[in-house]
């Protein structure tokens, strides 16, 4: 019985072994195309013939804010050899429910391209309309550069800025606002970590 | 055992969802959204049926002393493999069920039908117990998807576990309403039948 057993183990674990193999690339790749999908969906105004490089592994100053990596990866977005913008991820550690992970697409005059929540934990139905598979709240950012507004106004309604919390969740948006200005402040004072110049 | 009785049992009389109450931790888990509901569903009828199949076709193989670890390596090689295929072939979905996926494994209506079926009837019995379970929990799992994305836009209660289990609880008494007039409904044709029968004797005699 006990060399059944192992019998069974044997069978079982080439099972697994076997369909391993075969969609291990397919597992890879599924990745890549995932991560790339998030870049895109950032980036939809550059699409048609630009193209996103692979990430740049960037060392930043000792100022840098907490909602950065350091080393920051920078993911640029190119036309033919031209830079025309970068992605980088940054993150707000004050969530209702822990950090929340977004992405930012800057254009080289650090012009917003776009804000995307993509890994939260944040309340399903309050603090997830952050999503913009939920509303489109994320989106008002689109098109402002950190000078166009006074540093105040980078805040929710309700600490007198000029962007919406939603009724019920003011934590929520009040982190992804703070975490945007502070990271946003950063680039305006080194603008060639994203590739672009005073 | 017939196969009718086996698809009854499965999808209406028996209902892993709304009767035997098994595998309440993926039910309630991901039941927020029809998305992640259809993906888990059928994730799990994969398992099943494939559990179902192969302990079936192992049964003589195993005995009293062995048995449970061969059918949990059968379930968890099975599961491993979903989990696989799944990130293959859609990883977008695979992310959204997160640590579900892997925790088909512990999900108590398989091992339950390995245990009380699979290892005493012959393959196509189990395997058609195991389609019929698994369709029995993903219909369940779907409409539980179904109403609290439905009502989430209305009640956020229904977006939040304690939700779930007020929808689950009155799935299930409804389906305690429709049972019983159901019996009802028979044990009156029944009787109707009886009441006839004795009065044919009584004429003939």
């Amino acid at each position: 019985m006990t060399f059944r057993l192992a019998l069974f183990g044997l069978i079982a674990s080439s099972l697994v072994g076997v369909i391993y193999v075969i969609t291990e690339p397919m597992i890879i790749e599924s990745k890549e195309d995932a991560r790339n999908k998030r870049l895109y969906s950032i980036a939809e105004p550059f699409l048609g013939e630009v193209k996103i490089g692979t990430p740049i592994n960037k060392v930043l100053a000792n100022d840098a804010p907490v909602s950065l990596n350091n080393p920051l990866p920078v993911t640029p977005i190119n036309n033919g050899k031209l830079q025309i913008g970068a992605v980088v991820p940054f993150r707000a550690l004050d969530g209702y429910s822990g950090t929340i992970e977004l992405l930012l697409a800057l254009d080289t005059e650090r012009r917003i391209l776009g804000v995307r929540a993509i890994d939260y934990e944040e309340t399903l139905g309050l603090g997830d309309k952050i999503d913009v598979q939920k509303t489109d709240w994320i989106l008002q950012f689109n098109g402002l550069r950190y000078v166009d507004l006074s540093p105040t106004a980078w805040a929710v309604t309700k600490d007198g800025g000029q962007f919406d919390s939603f009724t019920g969740a003011t934590i929520t948006p009040r982190a992804v606002v703070g975490a945007l200005a502070e990271t946003l402040a950063y680039f305006e004072t080194y603008p060639e970590i994203v590739g672009s110049g005073k | 055992m017939k196969l009718t009785t086996v698809w009854l049992n499965g999808l209406w009389d028996r209902n892993p969802g709304l009767i035997q109450l098994l595998g309440l931790c993926p039910l309630l888990g991901v039941s927020n959204t029809i998305d992640k509901a259809i993906g888990l569903g059928l994730a799990t009828l994969f398992v099943l049926v494939m559990s179902n199949a192969s302990i079936s076709l192992i049964r003589h193989l195993v005995d009293e002393a062995i048995r449970l670890p061969s059918f949990v390596l059968v379930i968890s090689a099975l599961t491993t493999s979903a989990e696989l295929l799944m990130q293959a072939f859609h990883y977008p979905l695979y992310q959204s069920l997160g640590i579900f996926v892997p925790l088909i494994v512990t999900n108590c209506l398989i091992l339950g039908r390995a245990e009380s079926l699979a290892r005493r009837e012959p393959l196509l019995i189990s395997t058609m117990d195991g389609l019929a379970q698994g369709l029995g929990f993903f219909f369940v799992l779907v409409s539980l998807g179904a109403i609290r994305e439905w009502v989430s836009d209305i009640i956020i209660l229904a977006t939040l576990p304690a939700g779930a289990f007020i929808i689950l609880g009155m799935l299930v008494a409804l389906h305690q309403v429709i049972q019983k007039l159901l019996k009802r409904f028979r044990s009156n044709t029944k009787s109707d039948s009886k009441r006839r029968r004795v009065r044919t004797t009584g004429e003939i005699s």
